[in-house]
């Protein structure tokens, strides 16, 4: 392999700068002249008919320029879900801007746009609506019984989708088994907590086209879901890629209300509308969704699985949403396949209840089911006596093996042993003390969990989109352009293209310039979600990359008198390969081809060739070849203090093979962030609603607890495994997503090792563990 | 009714038209274009909003700007010294503590009350002094090595 000049270096990042002097270019940030504000009138009810709405009041009040009910609204069915089509055939379409049918507290039932955030404010309060209160249901499986009141007439029992895989025979497993363990492992609610608020400006012109500026995931996904939701043409909706955002972490990977319903105001008024969250309105905008998984296994004396079981109920809320595909995920990467087990079945189950809206989230759908797996595997060790580490090896996929999932297609890169082994061997695994042996009143654990598969994107799965392009253009200083459509969430997109760019054109870090790209100009690209940035937008854009340089090998080689397959660059000199004599700098072939005809020089006019005309530019669009597998495995030491129920974190080894890492600093920060979230999942978090009213009780930061720099470890350490993926650019795969599917699972397992109690439902707050040592 | 108001912030005085119930957040975005301040949550749970008042750092969301009129404000602008980023900005970038990068602003400026009162901040201040300001992107570790290299920066330069 070529020695590397920039990939795999801790460059400065590009963004840095401008973020560290104020950050001019959020969307939180963008404003017009003569803009609007829009602000929601919510229902308080969970589940109700309005029978009339009155904004005759609101509509007179000065500065109000108009109001909009469900009558104002294109009865569009659809899934707002970014990464499918509006009308993909895997899942329900059961989403619209606005309904005269409220199904959970806090849906829009009318917008007003006014000439300022007070006085749209105001207006809401003069907006008067009558209700008709419907019966609720906000358990799952309550929802399921006959009899439950019904959400959606298209779902009976409430089961907006229930997916099952099955191989092998479970009596045959399961009478083959010398232990068997069955165990149901609950997880909650929790909320991604990107710190910009969801917030967007639309712009319509005098011919009913919109131009939108939105925080948000995918450029294009907003393009299609917001034209088929107002019922016109894509092609009447340009979408800006926002340059950053405030962070993501999948909960912005659907239309929301306010892009919607700012455009029809924005239509209506004919003035650009800004409408931007409260922080109680993101608490309930999204949501990981809840799964109460089942999980019967059976195993050998050896811990060789024979059979499994897993049921998994979804709890999906009002609509389907991301719950219909959370489930799949959860049930192909999160429990099913992971695993090597000859019996299996699975059956997942979708399901509305009265609850907010789920969202995507880091992982989708994999935390809830690798606390599920992994719990019980440490069970399983526990009770046969068998060495946890062997008994992972044992049943775990293997380097070179088919790909579980994706037939034809092979584990190419997928080092879980060196994973586990050296994530064991730096956290002193081998001196673990056994299970609640430590007799002092803080009691020291510690525990781990893998995950032996996860995706670097979406190929192999149905209805998702899963291709990616750019434009690379370089400028006569020899700097380069590059037009991406794949949005930066702070996780280093921008970064991570840069790097690819530079590496294949030979530029330093600084020369390579992610620019201005909307839907009207950019190729496509789909969302950053799914771990897939890296892998699949870093691959178009290094095809785009390797374009360009065909191009100014093509005009090289007519400056030169040379044939083009012959050359190579090297540090800004284009030359004969094998001969560094006839060296031409980059940056005289790019302006020989943006000259004029005659070009002039220090001997006089030159004539140039038709040959070497034309703008250095490469562009790509494709999908990549297939779905390399990132694997990690997490060890925690902690303490528990028996007295208070406390749980503090001590030391975090997080070991990961994703092929060669791009830039070993933001790898680490990707760690270090997806660390703080999955201790927020294991310990703290859990989004709470009054039971009887379906209101959120915990919507903002002073209910809602985060881990703040005081709850975290003082060192996280990231473990890198040498590895290489051969489909990948330069070797990688993507990594962002595993740093939150098992933290929550070594957390729970560390402090069963701690107390010799397991808890089997997330978070571990103190009053459960003061609860699980009987003294609650 | 708006009333006409004079606020120094980074050693300028505005005049600016508010709304007596204004926040510092709000006047300091809306009213003085001054974006760097950020509005994470609006009920001082976040800290995005944070700046120097006085050289305290407090909450600009949970402070209304009627009660600053004769103080020193000093936001994210004005930070840099003749031209040159402060050794918190450039620590911030050096040790990559920068993700997403919304709630960075807030962040440095409780950093920067922290240096000022306590140059040679422990691990455990360090941790302390920002405590009152979430990050979702970074789990902290490389805010707190951004800190301690500001401070060497300081010590030296």
């Amino acid at each position: 392999m070529t020695e590397l000049n920039v990939i795999g270096k801790s460059v400065i990042r590009p963004d840095a700068h401008d973020k560290v002097t104020g950050g001019k270019k959020y969307p939180v940030n963008y404003t017009l002249p003569g803009m609007l504000h829009m602000k929601m009138l919510r229902s308080p009810y969970p589940h109700a008919k309005i029978i009339s709405i009155d904004t005759s009041a609101a509509e007179k009040l000065a500065g109000v320029r108009a109001v909009i009910t469900p009558d104002d609204v294109p009865q569009q069915y659809f899934t707002p879900v970014y990464f499918v089509p509006h009308l993909a055939k895997s899942m329900p379409h059961d989403f619209v801007l606005m309904s005269d049918t409220v199904r959970w507290a806090g849906q829009p039932v009318a917008a007003v746009a006014a000439s300022s955030e007070d006085i749209a404010e105001q207006a809401l309060e003069l907006i008067d609506v009558e209700y008709e209160e419907l019966p609720t249901v906000f358990d799952p499986e309550e929802a399921m019984k006959d009899g439950a009141p019904q959400l959606h007439e298209s779902a009976p029992n409430n089961i907006a989708k229930a997916p099952s895989f099955t191989f092998g025979d479970l009596d045959t497993g399961f009478e083959d088994a010398d232990h068997i363990f069955e165990g149901v492992y609950e997880t909650q609610r929790v909320h991604t907590c990107y710190m910009e608020p969801r917030v967007c400006v639309a712009d319509s012109d005098t011919q009913g086209n919109i131009t939108i500026h939105s925080s948000m995931q995918h450029t294009f996904g907003l393009r299609e879901k917001l034209a088929y939701a107002l019922d016109i043409p894509e092609s009447k909706v340009n979408v800006v890629k926002p340059t950053y955002i405030g962070g993501g972490f999948g909960g912005k990977l659907d239309i929301g209300f306010i892009e919607g319903l700012s455009s029809l105001l924005s239509l209506k008024t004919g003035k650009p509308v800004r409408a931007e969250h409260s922080r109680g309105e993101d608490f309930i905008a999204t949501t990981r969704n809840p799964v109460k998984v089942y999980l019967k296994t059976g195993v050998k004396k050896d811990g060789t699985y024979t059979a499994r079981y897993i049921k998994s109920v979804l709890d999906a809320g009002a609509h389907a949403t991301h719950g219909a595909e959370v489930i799949m995920v959860h049930g192909l990467y999160g429990t099913f396949f992971p695993w090597k087990c000859a019996n299996q079945t699975w059956d997942g189950f979708t399901v509305y209840t009265n609850n907010m809206i789920g969202g995507g989230y880091r992982g989708y759908g994999a935390p809830q089911g690798c606390f599920a797996v992994e719990s019980q595997n440490d069970e399983i060790c526990e009770t046969l006596g068998v060495d946890p580490i062997e008994f992972r090896l044992k049943n775990t996929h293997r380097e070179g093996d088919p790909h579980p999932v994706l037939q034809g297609h092979t584990l190419s890169s997928y080092k879980i042993e060196e994973c586990l082994r050296q994530g064991a061997e730096r956290i002193g695994f081998d001196k673990r003390q056994a299970a609640g042996s430590d007799e002092g009143v803080k009691k020291k654990g510690i525990g781990f969990a893998c995950h032996p598969l996860w995706v670097s994107g979406c190929v192999g799965f149905p209805d998702i989109y899963e291709h990616s392009g750019a434009t690379v253009k370089l400028n006569r200083d020899g700097t380069a352009d590059v037009v991406s459509a794949c949005v930066d969430l702070g996780s280093g997109q921008i970064t991570m293209l840069s790097q690819v760019v530079a590496e294949e054109l030979g530029l330093k870090i600084e020369d390579v310039k992610i620019v201005y790209a909307d839907t009207d100009t950019a190729p496509f690209d789909a969302p950053t979600h799914a771990s897939r940035a890296t892998y699949s937008a870093g691959l178009a854009t290094k095809a785009a990359a390797v374009e360009t340089k065909k191009r100014l090998f093509k005009a090289a080689a007519a400056v030169m008198e040379a044939n083009a397959d012959d050359l190579i660059l090297e540090n800004g000199m284009v030359m004969v390969k094998g001969a560094p004599d006839s060296a031409v700098p980059m940056v005289d072939i790019i302006a020989r081809a943006e000259s004029p005809f005659i070009q002039v020089t220090d001997e006089g006019p030159q004539p140039t060739t038709i040959a070497e005309k034309g703008t250095i530019i490469g562009t790509s669009s494709m999908a990549p070849p297939t779905n390399p597998s990132p694997v990690g495995a997490q060890f925690i030491e902690l303490e528990v203090d028996t007295e208070t129920g406390e749980v503090e974190i001590l030391r975090v080894v997080h070991s990961t093979d994703v092929g060669q890492v791009i830039h070993p600093n933001s790898a680490e920060g990707q760690v270090e962030g997806g660390f703080q979230q999955g201790l927020g999942y294991a310990l703290m978090e859990n989004l709470q609603f009054d039971q009887e009213t379906g209101a959120c009780l915990s919507a903002d930061f002073l209910d809602y607890k985060i881990p703040t720099a005081m709850e975290m470890p003082s060192k996280i350490e990231s473990i890198f495994i040498d590895s290489n993926e051969p489909s990948g650019p330069y070797g990688a795969k993507s990594m962002s997503e595993m740093c939150l599917i098992v933290p929550a699972a070594a957390i729970a397992n560390a402090v069963y090792n701690a107390i010799g109690v397991r808890i089997t439902d997330l978070p571990i707050t103190p009053e459960k563990v003061l609860r699980a040592l009987g003294k609650l | 009714m708006k009333q006409i108001i004079e606020l120094d912030i980074n050693d300028e005085v505005h005049e600016l038209a508010v709304e007596p119930y204004d926040s510092l957040l709000r006047t300091l975005r809306d009213r003085a274009g001054l974006q760097g301040t950020k509005k994470g949550c609006d009920s001082g749970g976040c800290g995005c909003c944070t700046v120097l008042v006085d050289g305290k750092a407090m909450y600009s969301c949970m402070t209304m700007v009627m009660s600053v009129q004769d103080k020193k404000i000093t936001t994210v602008e004005g930070l840099p010294e003749g031209g040159e980023l402060d050794p918190l900005q450039q620590a911030f970038i050096d040790a990559g503590a920068v993700q997403c990068g919304y709630c960075t602003c807030g962040i440095m400026m409780a950093s920067k009350q922290l240096l000022n009162e306590n140059p040679n901040p422990s691990e455990a201040e360090i941790r302390k002094g920002i405590s009152g300001n979430l990050c979702r992107c970074t789990g902290y570790q490389k805010i707190v090595e951004a800190i301690q290299l500001a401070a060497a920066a300081t010590k030296n330069g």
